[in-house]
């Protein structure tokens, strides 16, 4: 990115637009890194108004251990050596050589705690992006430039365990020192002249680099949910209707460990929540005995469903799209036909569709690198363990007829208890992933940030509700959010979402039948809005008050008994003083 | 307008975007609140991608008004 597009992009955000306000901190003048940060987080976040604001210079630590909780969205640090110790810049008069080294050490032992205790008082309010030192260190050392010092490497050891420290922590991501060279080679990094005369010692091509790179940990893109691929080679190599299941391979032998790699990669995307699937023309019989093969990487048992027969895999794609109930955009196909991809992506809008590369081993670890940051998350939940199985379970439950008498028996046998916590906290990652990840049944589609959210939750009269839900067949973990707040008789919905894996359950009665028992208001307002996306909710309101909302509106407790459908749930109220157990009755 | 002209206004109103197409030719620093170091420098970037050369920051100081920077980059034309 250039200066001037980068200028460009910041004059056309709205000036009604919510503010994003992020403060930069960086002991030298951003000038450029700060036009280039607010540019690129404009471009992800284009209904908000990004202010960058710059700390004081000189004094990263100091302008850390000023940032207050409520003045920001998010916190960007870009540190440098003379972070550390001035005299490991260019700007410091401070002396080097053999008799400085064992001070400077000790000195930027000193500042390295002092940056991390002030980055992890932040991060547990605030996310923060930090940026380690990505210039060369200066020719302080007593050994040639092609040879390590022990300092050097001293220096280099404690900013990484003070990285890793910080990795740790839930609000703090860290810039990938090796992607970051790839984008920014080391050599092209460093501009003594801009150092020395304006303060800004990067190039603009590397400032433009590390703006991109902040921006990337604070506004990632949503990860990919799930991975539908193609058998013949792709998942392995050669075509099992032809060879027979034994002589397809994936490994060195057979010069077809691309396809190994490929399936660990699946293996490990599976066990991190991604759904897989299959969409293969082949013959089942011959595709179920290599999935019985035991040397097989891929994860068999985590595969489902699988599309295997002769019909166009763009009927494979959307059957499967509707098991797992998420939409086309979630989704990534890969295929080694261009042919099959072309009429995958034809049908299904916005899937991601992504080339097999048989015979080229630079475009194969290209694509493991790419799907690797298609589905990268930065951190597991619990529920991402659930995912698949849940998934399997929703089918189950999509094939009882809800509306018949067999389907009410079902859901009367079914044993759901769902969990209420209303504890007003923001600690739990999941709760706002929830909230800015669910589309199909979400109040108004508004994704909030986590300093907003955390603001929202210290209100006078807060409510929020993280609601959890079991049954018979297992857990499904956390499945729906309701935030808002209660002025007199009045409830306020502002945020309501819940995944579309709990859909059918009628836990979205139980949700309403919970907060007119425990807060009786008069009315329930929520805060509608239509999305594109959110037709499942806008029907479930439209079956409580015999049409689909057009903005803001209320709810009687008469209205919802009136349509509310006989539930079976137990409800409980979680990590209350006295544990109280609700056990509903047909409305 | 000649050519230089016109792109230098273009690279001003990128940097001031405030400031109205009719005043950027008698742009100065004492004449724009904006125009602080921070936004030479920036001015001086932002000339130096639209004309492809190098800008010499020793110089920053004189380059405080429209007419000096045009000037300036006139002189490097007829040095080139």
């Amino acid at each position: 990115m250039r200066i001037t597009d980068a200028l460009k992009i910041l004059q056309l955000a709205s000036a009604d637009a919510p503010p994003y306000r992020v403060i930069l901190a960086c002991g030298f003048t951003p000038l450029h890194l700060q036009s280039f940060l607010a540019a690129h987080l404009q471009q992800v976040l284009a209904d908000r108004r990004v202010t960058v604001i710059p700390g004081l210079y000189d004094d990263t630590a100091g302008a850390l251990e000023g940032v207050e909780f409520g003045g920001a969205d998010a916190v960007a640090i870009a540190l440098e050596w003379s972070d550390l110790d001035p005299r490991l810049g260019f700007r410091s008069a401070g002396g080097w050589g053999t008799g400085a080294l064992a001070d400077i050490v000790s000195t930027a032992r000193g500042a390295l705690n002092r940056l991390a205790a002030a980055i992890e008082r932040i991060a547990s309010g605030i996310p923060v992006a930090v940026c380690l030192p990505t210039l060369p260190l200066p020719p302080v050392f007593h050994t040639p430039g092609w040879q390590s010092a022990e300092a050097e490497l001293a220096l280099e050891e404690m900013v990484i365990q003070a990285a890793a420290r910080l990795s740790r922590m839930r609000g703090c991501s860290l810039v990938s020192a090796s992607r970051l060279a790839e984008d920014s080679p080391a050599g092209g990094r460093f501009d003594l002249k801009s150092d020395l005369l304006t303060g800004l010692p990067y190039t603009v091509a590397h400032a433009s680099a590390v703006g991109a790179a902040l921006a990337r940990l604070l506004s990632p893109p949503p990860p990919k949910k799930g991975l539908i691929t193609d058998l013949d080679d792709t998942l392995w190599h050669g075509l099992v209707g032809e060879i027979g299941p034994h002589a397809v391979s994936w490994d060195l032998a057979g010069h077809s460990q691309l396809h190994g790699l490929y399936q660990k990669l699946l293996a490990a995307l599976a066990g991190e929540g991604v759904l897989v699937g299959v969409a293969s023309k082949n013959d089942p019989a011959a595709v179920t005995q290599v999935f019985e093969r035991e040397d097989l990487l891929a994860p068999s048992r985590g595969i489902f469903p699988l599309e295997v027969h002769w019909n166009a895999k763009s009927g494979s794609v959307a059957r499967i799209l509707e098991t797992w109930n998420i939409a086309a955009d979630n989704v990534v196909f890969v295929d080694d036909s261009p042919m099959e991809l072309a009429e995958v992506a034809a049908a299904h809008p916005g899937i991601e569709c992504v080339l097999f590369p048989k015979n080229d081993y630079a475009a194969g670890y290209a694509m493991l690198r790419r799907l690797r940051d298609l589905f990268g998350k930065p951190r597991i939940s619990a529920e991402d363990g659930l995912r698949l199985d849940s998934i399997r379970k929703s089918a189950a439950f999509q094939k009882a007829p809800v509306n018949g008498s067999g389907g009410e028996a079902f859901l009367e046998r079914a044993e759901a208890v769902i969990g209420f916590d209303f504890r007003l906290s923001a600690e739990d990652p999941r709760v706002l992933e929830l909230v800015n990840k669910t589309n199909q049944f979400n109040l108004n589609g508004v994704r909030r940030a986590e300093a907003e959210w955390r603001a929202d939750l210290l209100r006078p009269g807060a409510l929020l509700a993280v609601v959890s839900y079991q049954d018979r067949f297992g857990p499904l973990g956390k499945i729906a959010v309701i935030q808002g707040r209660q002025t007199g008789g009045t409830l306020t919905v502002q945020t309501w979402v819940m995944s579309c894996r709990a859909f059918s359950r009628r836990i979205e009665h139980q949700c309403l039948k919970m907060l007119f028992d425990r807060y009786a208001p008069s009315e329930i307002v929520f805060e509608f809005a239509a999305t594109p996306k959110n037709g499942p909710l806008q029907d479930f309101f439209a079956s409580l008050t015999g049409a689909r909302p057009g903005g803001t509106f209320s709810l009687t407790r008469a209205q919802f008994e009136a349509e509310c459908p006989p539930l079976y749930h137990q409800a409980i109220e979680l990590h209350t003083s006295s544990k109280q157990w609700t056990t509903s009755q047909p409305a | 307008m000649d050519d230089i002209t016109t792109r230098l206004v273009s690279c001003f109103q990128t940097v001031f975007p405030g400031l109205p197409e009719k005043e950027v030719q008698n742009a100065s620093q004492a004449s724009v609140a904006a125009w602080d170091s921070v936004a030479a420098i920036t001015l001086a970037n932002v000339i130096e991608e639209e004309f492809g050369m190098q800008v010499d920051f020793d110089r920053l100081g004189e380059l405080d008004s429209f007419q000096r920077v045009q000037e300036y980059l006139l002189e490097g034309t007829r040095a080139s």
